[in-house]
C-alpha cells in the first residue's frame, strides 16, 4: 500500500512549513517513527518520524521548499503490498481488530497524551465514547487521571471510534495508543488505497463487522457490570441491550415506577424524546457532577469482609487517593514540619465584606469571601520574606522571584488538589477573589491542565470552612510553607481603649504557618505570620 | 348534623371502602357515605355471592357428572335451591361484615344514608325516608359510587321474568328455560351455573364469540365446552326486543339477516354496566360526565372540579373491583403527596368463574398483531400436565405472548382448571417486566398446575420439555 506524508499541522494558526532537511532519501527503508525530514515553521522548527514502516519511494517537496499543511510531501510504499496474497490472508485471520494497515479508510492512533513533563503515565478513568460512536473533532472522548491531575482528553479528529485498546481502570505508559478512530476527512496521515488491490475490500468489509460485533458485545459488557444496585427488570435490560443503552446511561434516565424503577415506559419515552432530540446524550459536565454526587453517598465497596467485630467494607483507592496518599508520605519524610499560630482580627474585612458583598456579586458575579484577602496579605509577607517562598535543592536554596499561590481545593468526593494562581503578586484584591473562583470551579469540573498545578511557591490551605478553627497542614512539596485558615467567628476580646481594657465582640480567625524547619525558622515563620496578621488588621480598602 | 373531614369517600364498595382505609391509614380524617351495606356490587351482589353459587354449581356437577369417572358411587343425589341461594347470601353478609370491622379499626366514619352533592365540599346525607340525617363537609371528596346493570329499552327489565344478575343470584325458585344476552364473564358464569343444575340456557351474543374480549383460542375452548354441557349458543346475533307474553318472555332475535324467536320463562339482561352518575348533584356542581361515566385525569383521579375526585366503575372500563381498589389506592396517595407508580391499566388480570375457568392478562393474540407487535407465542394445553390428569381437569390450556423483539410479556390467557389463581405469576410477571427466561428459569413445583406456565412460556422458545 502506498502512504502518503504530508506536511502536518504544527499549531492553530499554522498554516504551512518549510522543509528544512531530508533525513532520508528516495528508496531508502524507514521505519516507524524514524525522523524522516526536518521543518521548520514560524513558531517552531521540528523532526518529522515516519507513520508507517516502508520504503521512500517519492519525495515531492525539496529542501527550503514552503507547503501547505496537509499538501504530499512524500510516499512510502509499506511493506504489507510487497506481501503475497496469501500471506496477507494469514495476516487477516491473525489480527484481531482493524489495524492502520488493513482498513481501508482513515484511522487515526490517539495515545495517552502527555499531561506534563514529569507525568510518565496515565489511568483511563472513562470512556465517553464506545466503539462504533460518532466522534467530532474537540470532543471529549475520554477522561484520565495521572498522579497530578484528572483531565479529559478531546479527538483530535472527526470520525467514528473504530477500537478502543485500553479499557477504562487501565494505566498505560504516556504515548501509548489508547484507542484508533476512523477518519472521516482523514487529514493527518493521508493514505492512498489501493484500488486495485480487491482482498483488501473484503478486509475492510470484515474489519466493519468485526466492528459492528465489537461494540455491540461492548454493550453487553457495560450491561454485565451494574454500577449501582438499582433494579433493572429483564424487559428493560433486553432493551437496553437492543438498543445499545450502557449501564452508565440507564442510570442516569428517571424511572416512574415503584421506589423509582426505570420501567420499560420509562426507557421507551427516553429513547423517543433521544431520537427526537429533546434529550441529549448526557455532555461531559453533566457527567461529571452526577458520578460524584453518588459517591459522595457511597463508597462503592468490591466486598465485604465480616470480622468478628463487624462488616468491613473493602473499597479499592482510586488513582487520585493513592497519589495523594503518596504525596503526604514523601512530604512528611521530606520537610521537618513545625507549626506557629496567630489570631487575627478581621474587623476591618468583615465589615467591608458585610458593605460590599451584594455589589460585589452584582458586579463580578462571584462572592466575596475572606480568601482573597487573606492571599493579598499572604503575598504582601512574601514579597517581605522572600525565603518562605523559596525550595530547597541539594544545598542550595532557590528563592523565587515569582509568587505563583496555591490554593488547596477539595474535591468531591475525596479529592484534593493545589492549583495556583500565576504571579499572583500582580493582581489585586478583585483579581485574586476571580482568580480564586475560577481554579477553584476548574478543580471541581475537572477543569485543570497541568500548567495550573505545577510551579507553584507557596500555598493557603482553608480548612475553616468546615468550621475548624486551627489545623497543622502539610507542605505541598518542593514549597517551604504553607499558610493555614481558620474559621472566622465572633469572639469576647479583650481591648484597650484610651487606656482601659474592656471586652468587645470581634470576628477573630487563627492562622497557622506550617513551615520547613531545615529552611524556616521559628523567627522567619513568626515574622510572617505577624506581617500577615498586620495587613488583615489594618487593611487599606482602597486597594479593592 | 354537620360534621368535618379531611377526606370523605361517596360510596363503600371495593373502590371506597379501600379509599378510605387508604386514607385513614396515611392519617386523613376520613368518612365513607354508603346507603347499603359497604362492599358495593362486589360483595353484596357480584363477585362474593356469584362465587360462592358456583362452588354450588362446581360441587354439583363433579358429582352429577363425574363421580362414576373417580369411582364414586352417589345415588339419590338432588339440591334444594333456595337454600344455594340462602348460602350465597349468607356467605356476601359475612364478608360485608369483615368490611364494617375494618371501618372502626380504622377509625373511619360509616355514615348510613344517600348521599348529595350541595356544593363540592359538601354532601348532604339522607335516610331511607329521604330526610336530611347529616352534612358532611370535607376538603376533598371522592366519588366511587359504581356502576349498574346497563338497560336498553328493547330489553324491559321487570325484575321477575326479565331479570338482572342481581335478581339472577336472588331468584326463589330455579327458572326452566333461561335466555342470557350478552356473553361476557356475568353472562357466561350464569349461564354455566344454571345448566349445571338442569336449566335449559340459551346465550346470545351480539360479537362473533363467547367471552369476546378474551383471546380468539380461548373463546373457542368455552364454546366447546358449553357445547357438550347442551347449552345453546347464538353468536353474531342480535336482539331486537324481548316481550313478556302471560308466563313467558319472547326474545326476537336476528342472525344473518334472519328473524327468529326464542321462548324461556326467565330472561337475564347481561350486555354489560353502565356508571352511577345520576341523581347525587354531579351537575350542580359541574363535574363533567361523558357518555355515563365520569371525566378523570388518570394522574390524579381528579375531576374537572378542584378538589373532586372519582375512582372505580364511575369512571368507565375497565369494570372491576380489583381496579376501583388500586385507583382508590393510588388517588388517596397522590393526594397525600406520595408519588405512587401510575395503576398499570396493561397489567389488568380479568377472571371469568364459569367452568372451565378463564383468567388472562395483556394483550390477546390477535391485539398484539394488530397492534404491530412481531410476537412469539407459547402454549401448553393442560391435557400434557400431570396434575391435570390427576385431579381429571384435562381441558384447556396455558398461552403467553411474548413480543419478539425484547422478550416482554405483551399477554397471558389460560382457560382451565384455577386459571384464575394461575394468572396471578403472570400478573408479577408482567408488572416486573420479566422475560421468557425468567419464568423458565423460575423452578415451578412439581407436580403443579402452573407447571403449565413455565412450559408454555419454554414453548414460546422452542425449549419446552413435556410436549
Amino acid at each position: 500500500m502506498r502512504v502518503n506524508i504530508v506536511m502536518p499541522k504544527m499549531g492553530e494558526s499554522i498554516n504551512e512549513g518549510t522543509i528544512i532537511k531530508w533525513h532520508k532519501k528516495k528508496g531508502d527503508k524507514v521505519q516507524k517513527d524514524e525522523i524522516i525530514f526536518e521543518i521548520s515553521t514560524d513558531k517552531v522548527d521540528t523532526e518529522i518520524p515516519s507513520s508507517e514502516e516502508g520504503t521512500l519511494v517519492e519525495i515531492k517537496a525539496f529542501e527550503q521548499e514552503t507547503v501547505e499543511v496537509g499538501e504530499v510531501v512524500a510516499v512510502i510504499e509499506t511493506e504489507s503490498d510487497a506481501a503475497s496474497n496469501a500471506d496477507q490472508e494469514e495476516q487477516k485471520s491473525e489480527e484481531k481488530v482493524p489495524s492502520t494497515k488493513q482498513v481501508g479508510g482513515d484511522l487515526i492512533d490517539i495515545p495517552m497524551p502527555k499531561m506534563g513533563e514529569s507525568v510518565m503515565e496515565g489511568t483511563i478513568i472513562k470512556w465517553y465514547k464506545k466503539v462504533g460512536d460518532n466522534v467530532e473533532s474537540d470532543e471529549t472522548l475520554f477522561e484520565i487521571s495521572t498522579d497530578k491531575v484528572d483531565t479529559e482528553v478531546p479527538s483530535p479528529v472527526k470520525g467514528v471510534l473504530a477500537e478502543i485498546i485500553t479499557n477504562e481502570n487501565e494505566t498505560v505508559e504516556v504515548g501509548e495508543i489508547v484507542a484508533r478512530i476512523k477518519s472521516s476527512t482523514g487529514i493527518s496521515y493521508g493514505k492512498i488505497e489501493d484500488k486495485k488491490a480487491e482482498p483488501q475490500k473484503e478486509t475492510a468489509v470484515a474489519a466493519k463487522e468485526e466492528t459492528t460485533k465489537k461494540s455491540s458485545s461492548t454493550a453487553e459488557i457495560y450491561l454485565d457490570k451494574p454500577v449501582s444496585d438499582r433494579f433493572y427488570s429483564p424487559v428493560v435490560l433486553n432493551i437496553a441491550r437492543k438498543e445499545n443503552i450502557p449501564f452508565d446511561e440507564l442510570e442516569r434516565i428517571g424511572g416512574s415506577g415503584v421506589k423509582g424503577r426505570l420501567t420499560k415506559k420509562d426507557l421507551f419515552n427516553y429513547l423517543e424524546a433521544r431520537k427526537s432530540g429533546s434529550v441529549t446524550k448526557p455532555r461531559p459536565t453533566e457527567y461529571q457532577s452526577k458520578p460524584s454526587q453518588k459517591e459522595t453517598v457511597k463508597f462503592e465497596a468490591s466486598e465485604t469482609q465480616t470480622t468478628s467485630f463487624g462488616n468491613i467494607d473493602v473499597v479499592p483507592m482510586d488513582n487520585i487517593r493513592s497519589k495523594i496518599m503518596e504525596h503526604m508520605v514523601k512530604s512528611r519524610d521530606t520537610s521537618v514540619h513545625v507549626t506557629a499560630m496567630i489570631e487575627v482580627d478581621m474587623t476591618q474585612i468583615h465589615n467591608y465584606i458585610e458593605r460590599n458583598k451584594d455589589t460585589f456579586q452584582n458586579n463580578e458575579g462571584i462572592k466575596l469571601t475572606y480568601m482573597p484577602f487573606i492571599s493579598y496579605a499572604a503575598i504582601n509577607a512574601l514579597k517581605q520574606f522572600p525565603f518562605v517562598n523559596a525550595s530547597i535543592e541539594g544545598n542550595n536554596i532557590l528563592v523565587k522571584k515569582f509568587i505563583n499561590l496555591g490554593i488547596a481545593v477539595a474535591v468531591e468526593p475525596n479529592g484534593l488538589i493545589v492549583p495556583n494562581i500565576k504571579n499572583a503578586d500582580e493582581r489585586n484584591i478583585r483579581g485574586l477573589a476571580k482568580a480564586i473562583n475560577q481554579i477553584g470551579q476548574k478543580a471541581r469540573n475537572k477543569g485543570l491542565s497541568p500548567d495550573d498545578i505545577s510551579g507553584g511557591t507557596f500555598t493557603i490551605t482553608n480548612y475553616g470552612v468546615f468550621g475548624s478553627l486551627f489545623g497543622t497542614p502539610i507542605i505541598n512539596q518542593p514549597e517551604v510553607a504553607i499558610l493555614g485558615v481558620g474559621t472566622v467567628t465572633k469572639k469576647p476580646v479583650v481591648v484597650e481603649v484610651n487606656g482601659v481594657d474592656s471586652i468587645a465582640i470581634k470576628p477573630m480567625m487563627y492562622l497557622s504557618l506550617a513551615h520547613d524547619h531545615r529552611l524556616v525558622d521559628g523567627m522567619l515563620g513568626g515574622r510572617f505570620l505577624k506581617a500577615v496578621k498586620d495587613t488583615l488588621e489594618n487593611f487599606d480598602i482602597n486597594l479593592v | 348534623m354537620s360534621k368535618k373531614f379531611d377526606v370523605a369517600v361517596l360510596g363503600g364498595g371495593p373502590g371506597g371502602y379501600v379509599a378510605a382505609i387508604r386514607a385513614a391509614q396515611l392519617g386523613y380524617k376520613t368518612a365513607v357515605i354508603e346507603k347499603e351495606n359497604l362492599g358495593g356490587i362486589c360483595l353484596n351482589w357480584g363477585c362474593i355471592p356469584t362465587k360462592s353459587l358456583l362452588r354450588n354449581a362446581e360441587l354439583y356437577d363433579l358429582m352429577n357428572n363425574h363421580a362414576d369417572e373417580f369411582g364414586l358411587k352417589v345415588e339419590g343425589l338432588s339440591f334444594d335451591f333456595s337454600k344455594i341461594i340462602k348460602r350465597s347470601r349468607e356467605v356476601s353478609e359475612k364478608v360485608t361484615n369483615g368490611v364494617e370491622f375494618l371501618m372502626r379499626k380504622n377509625k373511619i366514619e360509616r355514615i348510613k344514608g344517600y348521599g348529595k352533592f350541595k356544593d363540592k365540599n359538601t354532601i348532604e346525607v339522607f335516610d331511607d325516608k329521604e330526610e336530611l340525617s347529616d352534612t358532611v363537609s370535607a376538603d376533598k371528596i371522592i366519588i366511587a359510587t359504581g356502576a349498574h346493570p346497563k338497560q336498553i329499552p328493547s330489553i324491559p327489565v321487570d325484575r321477575k321474568k326479565i331479570i338482572t344478575s342481581r335478581e339472577a343470584m336472588s331468584l326463589d325458585s330455579q327458572p326452566k328455560e333461561m335466555i342470557v344476552i350478552g356473553a361476557g364473564a356475568i353472562g357466561v358464569e350464569f349461564a354455566y351455573f344454571y345448566s349445571v343444575f338442569g336449566t335449559n340456557v340459551t346465550i346470545i351474543e351480539m360479537m362473533d364469540s363467547l367471552v369476546p374480549v378474551e383471546d380468539k383460542e380461548v373463546s373457542q375452548t368455552l364454546e366447546r365446552s358449553f357445547k357438550k354441557r347442551k347449552i345453546k349458543i347464538y353468536t353474531s346475533t342480535k336482539v331486537l326486543k324481548a316481550e313478556v307474553k302471560s308466563k313467558k318472555v319472547k326474545v326476537t332475535i336476528e342472525k344473518n339477516g334472519k328473524e327468529e324467536i326464542l321462548e324461556a320463562d326467565t330472561v337475564l339482561n347481561a350486555i354489560g354496566v353502565e356508571g352511577n352518575v345520576d341523581g347525587f348533584g354531579l351537575e350542580k356542581i359541574g363535574v363533567e360526565v361523558e357518555r355515563g361515566h365520569i371525566k378523570v385525569d388518570k394522574s390524579t383521579y381528579q375531576t374537572n372540579v378542584d378538589g373532586v375526585y372519582a375512582i372505580g366503575d364511575v369512571i368507565g372500563p375497565p369494570w372491576l373491583a380489583h381496579v376501583a381498589s388500586a385507583e382508590g389506592i393510588y388517588c388517596v396517595e397522590k393526594l397525600k403527596g406520595l408519588n405512587p407508580p401510575l395503576v398499570g391499566y396493561e397489567s389488568i388480570p380479568g377472571c371469568t368463574y364459569c367452568h372451565p375457568q378463564i383468567g388472562s392478562i395483556g394483550l390477546t393474540e390477535e391485539k398484539a398483531k394488530d397492534e404491530g407487535y412481531e410476537i412469539k407465542v407459547g402454549k401448553f394445553p393442560f391435557s400434557a400436565s400431570g396434575k391435570s390428569a390427576a385431579i381429571g381437569e384435562r381441558e384447556g390450556f396455558v398461552k403467553i405472548i411474548f413480543d419478539a423483539k425484547y422478550g416482554e410479556i405483551l399477554g397471558a390467557h389460560i382457560i382451565g382448571p384455577e386459571a384464575t389463581e394461575l394468572i396471578a405469576e403472570l400478573g408479577l410477571a408482567k408488572s416486573l417486566e420479566a422475560d421468557f427466561e425468567t419464568i423458565v428459569k423460575t423452578v415451578h413445583a412439581h407436580p403443579t398446575l402452573s407447571e403449565s406456565v413455565m412450559e408454555a412460556a419454554a414453548n414460546a422458545y422452542g425449549e419446552s420439555i413435556h410436549i
